[in-house]
């Protein structure tokens, strides 16, 4: 390797140290790095991205799904769509796969330190959203009521199961699981409906929480007015929007929304600075 | 008194260069229709009169068509990273045109904001720009209207202008052209000469104003109309640099690239949902405007265009940067 440290666009090796399938086709993987002197440097902020890879199909963009305090491991979750993640399906413990990163601003978990948070997400979502809920489980005293609202379309593409009732143990923590009206099984303890519905139906109190809400476009849509009932500001609710990306440096030109670069200005936003940007993500 | 240079002594520099290992780029006759900027094995093959400007821009040789970031070897489980190939030791872009010049002080800006990208940095550290100021101009060139000219020095190390005799006046801008000039050139009465250049078509104040209040606005669309999506405007254009970073399999050798890439193209934007920002051509012009004018410049501090006029000559639908630029300033 020359100039190792020069190459911006040269990845980390890292090991595929697990992989979990978590619905019919989405996969996590965890991974460690190779070298140990980059495992101990390393860290990021929950909410960052990573541009990870499949030697010989090509790279592929996936947020950090795993808490920044976990320091012997990285983790992500994609779902198998494309050429790249055709190929990530297959890979096994063991495995190499390159990882450049971190990139992107995370989120201020500082700043929403001292507030109530109420997490809502939809399908895929979940990954972004579970780095900073497991962050803010492990830094208790600095967050107050934590409420999670995760819907899927079925019961059978919800992912991290065994989380969410790991983390409704917890003190002051509220999970709500969802499904699209259909998507139930018998069996099925959950709530039925889609997510802003469901969140509405659920009548959280809270005086000035922090909201972080990821999901299709729609979601996102139908839950803005219900916070506006509640007393949220833009100012106040989160999102991580998800713009195809390349570099992740801010060079190649592709995550522009107006005068930002998702890859460097986001890809967390809140919605007042979203509804400042063009239609354009 | 001024500086010159024969076009004979010109042509000895350049061989002299090529036999040292220094690549030479210059506009050449590619085909009988066509000229381009490319490298040349022989001085012979410079082509310095007779045409307007080669149909691409001198930006291939900052920040080339497809470029190996690094190489790897797959055995089993494990990877083994190969590194980049060798950086080209040094190369002389000659006869580049003031409007290709000035390009490369405006990329440098992308390629250096926060991350510095080391191939583009080693590429234009290893080149020496010589221009040949401008003799003439067609009714797609605006070098005056995004403050350029035809002897703007912008972006070179050495100016030539044309004595009409064959014979040049040097005017070197800075060390590295000094240097490659030094002791080549013979002192002179005479002054080279510049055409007066194209008359001011718009105002890039205007167009940005516009730009940023009109992103959802019927314009768009009937621009759009014939726009056949091929790309071609970003591919010539001096200033467009978005890339795409792709995998060379096993067949290929292994290795990841990057490759140009354009906003023309459906699958720029594409998310893996489906959904697509950008879902039409009209968004997709928007976006290449948007950004030369308003997303460059809020950034960077100054437009992502050149006014070389090259996206209105190569389209062929006869859009570009001109027409729409005029249209949005006269409205």
């Amino acid at each position: 390797m020359n100039n190792a440290n020069a190459n911006v666009y040269q990845p980390d090796l890292m090991e595929v140290t697990s992989v979990r399938r978590q619905t019919a086709d989405v996969k996590s993987v965890s991974l460690r790095f190779i070298d140990p002197e980059r495992a101990r440097n390393f860290s990021f902020k929950v909410g960052q991205f990573g541009i990870f890879s499949a030697f010989g199909y090509g790279e592929s963009t996936f947020n950090i799904c795993s808490s920044s305090n976990w320091k012997d491991r990285i983790e992500f979750c994609f779902r198998k769509v494309g050429r790249v993640t055709e190929a990530m399906w297959k890979i096994e413990e063991r495995d190499i796969v390159g990882f450049r990163g971190p990139y992107g601003n995370g989120y201020p978990m500082d700043v929403w330190k001292g507030h109530d948070l109420i997490f809502l997400g939809g399908g895929i979502a979940m990954p972004p959203i579970r780095c900073a809920v497991w962050y803010a489980l492990e830094n208790r005293a600095d967050y107050g009521d934590i409420t999670i609202v995760y819907g899927a379309r079925t019961v059978a593409d919800l992912v991290y199961v065994d989380e969410l009732d790991e983390w409704a143990k917890h003190e002051r923590v509220r999970v709500i699981r969802c499904v699209d009206p259909g998507g139930e099984t018998p069996d099925w303890e959950g709530e039925i409906g889609f997510v802003p519905h469901v969140f509405e139906r659920a009548q959280v109190k809270s005086k000035d929480p922090v909201v972080l809400v990821i999901g299709p476009p729609i979601m996102i849509k139908n839950t803005l007015p219900i916070l506006d009932k509640m007393g949220v500001t833009p100012a106040s609710v989160y999102t991580s929007i998800e713009n195809r990306m390349k570099c992740g440096i801010g060079k190649c030109g592709r995550c522009n929304v107006g005068p930002i670069y998702v890859c460097k200005e986001g890809p967390v936003l809140t919605m007042e600075q979203l509804q400042s940007l063009p239609a354009d993500y | 008194m001024s500086e010159m240079i024969s076009q004979a002594g010109l042509r000895q520099l350049l061989g002299d260069c090529i036999a040292a290992g220094t690549v030479v780029a210059g506009p050449t006759r590619i085909k009988p229709t066509l000229i381009l900027y490319a490298r040349l094995s022989s001085p012979d093959e410079l082509l310095l009169e007779g045409f307007l400007r080669p149909d691409n821009s001198i930006k291939e040789f900052v920040f080339p068509k497809q470029e190996k970031l690094y190489g790897y070897r797959i055995r089993g489980n494990n990877i083994e990273l190969t590194g980049r190939d060798a950086p080209v030791p040094s190369q002389v872009v000659v006869a580049a045109r003031p409007c290709d010049a000035a390009a490369l002080p405006i990329l440098d800006r992308i390629f250096n904001w926060d991350f510095k990208d080391e191939f583009y940095n080693d590429r234009r550290t290893a080149t020496t720009v010589v221009t040949l100021a401008c003799n003439q101009h067609d009714e797609s060139c605006f070098c005056t209207s995004v403050g350029l000219g035809p002897a703007a020095e912008r972006g070179s190390d050495v100016m030539l202008f044309a004595h009409g005799h064959g014979d040049y006046e040097v005017r070197c801008v800075t060390d590295k052209g000094r240097a490659l000039f030094h002791g080549k050139t013979q002192k002179s009465s005479m002054e080279g000469r510049a055409d007066a250049g194209p008359e001011k078509r718009f105002d890039p104040a205007a167009v940005r104003k516009f730009v940023d209040r009109h992103f959802e606005d019927p314009f768009w669309k009937e621009h759009a109309l014939t726009c056949i999506g091929c790309g071609t405007c970003a591919f010539t254009c001096p200033t467009c640099h978005c890339f795409d970073i792709v995998d060379a399999g096993p067949s290929a050798g292994n290795a990841r690239y990057r490759i140009w890439d354009s906003c023309q193209f459906p699958m720029f934007t594409a998310h893996a949902s489906g959904h697509n920002p950008r879902a039409g051509q009209p968004g997709r012009q928007r976006q290449r405007i948007l950004h030369k004018f308003s997303i460059y410049p809020e950034k960077f501090g100054e437009i992502l265009c050149t006014g070389c006029g090259n996206c209105t000559r190569n389209c062929p639908e006869g859009i570009g940067v001109l027409s729409v630029a005029t249209e949005i300033d006269h409205e």
